[in-house]
């Protein structure tokens, strides 16, 4: 743990103090525009992945390997996940710094196991349950910041992201019990990097 | 608390970040990092469920631990009367609101020793469930123990159930009665023919010397189509051919429903779901039981 962020600190200013010269060259239409990293929000321990952004930077889809070891999980769980998340706004700084002052978004995860169903097994009768335990579909709210950096003549980007998020099946049960449940209840809060290849 | 530790550090690596900016610019990112760092510690502290890693993780507090051996030593040291009052409730699933108005009714009620939940303690197997069903059920003013429900198998469900509660089948002695828990969620196990556990059912009645009244617990009623049908005839005739057996307890079908429908001198009771806003308030003595319906 202690380790991640030091070595996530290290990385932010060892870019900063890159110099600010050159062009970037076209990069191939299919190459990842950014990876991510992120820790907690209900798709691993850690996970992290490459994920694409619209040419105005507003709109990021990714795609996320998760993993939550047994230590922190109680048990040892694996998620992909999709997720896509629009941050309108954009407040440039000095020095090449800006914020996307806030984000939404939603996502989609898959936890992998004998014990997890997509579809139910034909000795329940249709509807029994009605949701499946495998997938789960989330939203969230946040920011980020960032900054722009150029490397090795390369233009970098590099950002820190917050998200508060939920699930389904958590917001069902806020809905019906609003009385015991507080909203706190059921949000979580993530935090992660993005490193982008613009 | 390790988050808090590198928090800690923060304001001097984020200096380091602005080695251009102004001294000015600084002095704020420092005060502002001591600030952040407070708040996330404070934050840290205050709130078990900050960060949330999956939702089928089985993170549990140590009070959130063995809860039917640490229920039970407490049953056991109340002390014993010729009659006994417990409360029979059960499926408390996705109803936290009503299950605190629960908590209140049966707090009020008189000489209640402790309380049984019939099962579906959770509605998707989530440990969060799980966990806040606890939160309100450790409200009450008297101990409960448990039955697992076949919605308390769904996912990692029946996994956080032993972690949080302890073992699926158990049993345990009272005054003049002594209590079988047993899983009877058959579906759960594709009618495999191992749930519900007959010769377990059986060497439990068995084992009996005080012949003591026996109340066997269950969440799904044999007669219901979740219960295995080839399991049924064994099942209510281990209880049939035991004469410390009077009647049995479940849940599920969320409707208060009784009655000797085997024709062998056993009474089924089924209690109602926290939904449903209903619960059973039962008092056993040597030779004899009564069943009062509480709607709250």
């Amino acid at each position: 743990m202690k380790k991640y962020f030091l070595s996530l600190f290290l990385l932010v200013s060892l870019h900063s103090q890159a110099q600010e010269v050159g062009l970037n060259a076209r990069r191939k239409w299919f190459l990842p525009d950014h990876l991510k990293l992120q820790f907690a929000g209900n798709i691993g321990f850690l996970s992290g992945g490459p994920g694409y952004a619209s040419r105005n930077q507003t709109l990021e889809t990714d795609l996320l390997f998760g993993f939550l070891p047994q230590k922190f999980g109680g048990d040892a769980l694996v998620t992909t996940t999709l997720k896509t998340t629009y941050s309108p706004w954009r407040i440039g700084l000095r020095n090449n710094y800006y914020i996307r002052p806030f984000s939404i978004g939603a996502y989609l995860s898959y936890t992998f196991g004998p014990q997890f169903d997509s579809k139910w097994p034909s000795y329940y009768p249709a509807g029994y349950y009605w949701w499946a335990t495998s997938i789960r579909p989330g939203a969230y709210i946040g920011g980020k910041a960032g900054r722009n950096v150029v490397l090795n003549n390369h233009r970098r980007s590099l950002e820190l992201y917050y998200e508060l998020g939920t699930y389904d099946l958590l917001m069902i049960s806020y809905i019906q019990n609003k009385g015991f449940l507080k909203l706190h209840d059921i949000v979580s809060l993530s935090i992660g990097v993005k490193y982008g290849f613009d | 608390m390790i988050f808090g530790v590198i928090e800690m550090r923060s304001p001097g690596r984020v200096s380091l970040l602005f080695t251009k900016s102004s001294t000015k610019l600084k002095y704020i990112l420092r005060r502002t990092g001591l600030g952040l760092c407070l708040a996330m510690t404070s934050l840290l502290t205050s709130c078990d469920d900050l960060f949330q890693y999956n939702p089928n993780e089985e993170t549990l507090l140590e009070k959130e631990r063995n809860l039917t051996a640490k229920n039970i030593e407490r049953i056991t040291q109340l002390s014993v009367s010729d009659t006994t009052r417990f409360i029979l409730m059960g499926d408390s699933q996705r109803w936290y609101d009503e299950c605190e108005e629960f908590v209140k009714s049966a707090n009020q009620q008189k000489d209640i020793s402790f309380v049984l939940h019939a099962g579906d303690i959770s509605d998707f197997g989530l440990t969060q469930e799980f966990k806040w069903v606890n939160e309100i059920m450790t409200r009450l003013k008297y101990p409960y123990v448990t039955v697992i429900g076949n919605h308390d198998i769904v996912a990692n469900g029946s996994a956080t159930y032993r972690k949080m509660f302890g073992p699926l089948n158990y049993s345990f002695g009272f005054g003049h009665d002594r209590f079988i828990f047993i899983n009877t969620n058959s579906r759960e196990y594709a009618f495999d023919g191992s749930v519900p556990d007959i010769a377990w059912l059986k060497s439990q009645l068995a084992d009996n010397p005080a012949k003591l009244n026996t109340i066997v617990v269950g969440h799904v009623p044999p007669f219901d189509a979740d219960f295995d049908k080839n399991l049924e005839k064994p099942y209510t005739e281990a209880l049939a051919g035991d004469p410390n057996v009077k009647f049995t307890l479940y849940g599920h079908q969320h409707r208060f429903y009784e009655g000797q429908f085997y024709d062998d001198g056993v009474n089924y009771h089924l209690t109602t779901s926290m939904g449903a806003r209903g619960y059973m308030v039962i008092t056993t003595w040597k030779g004899g039981y009564k069943v009062e319906r509480v709607e709250f």
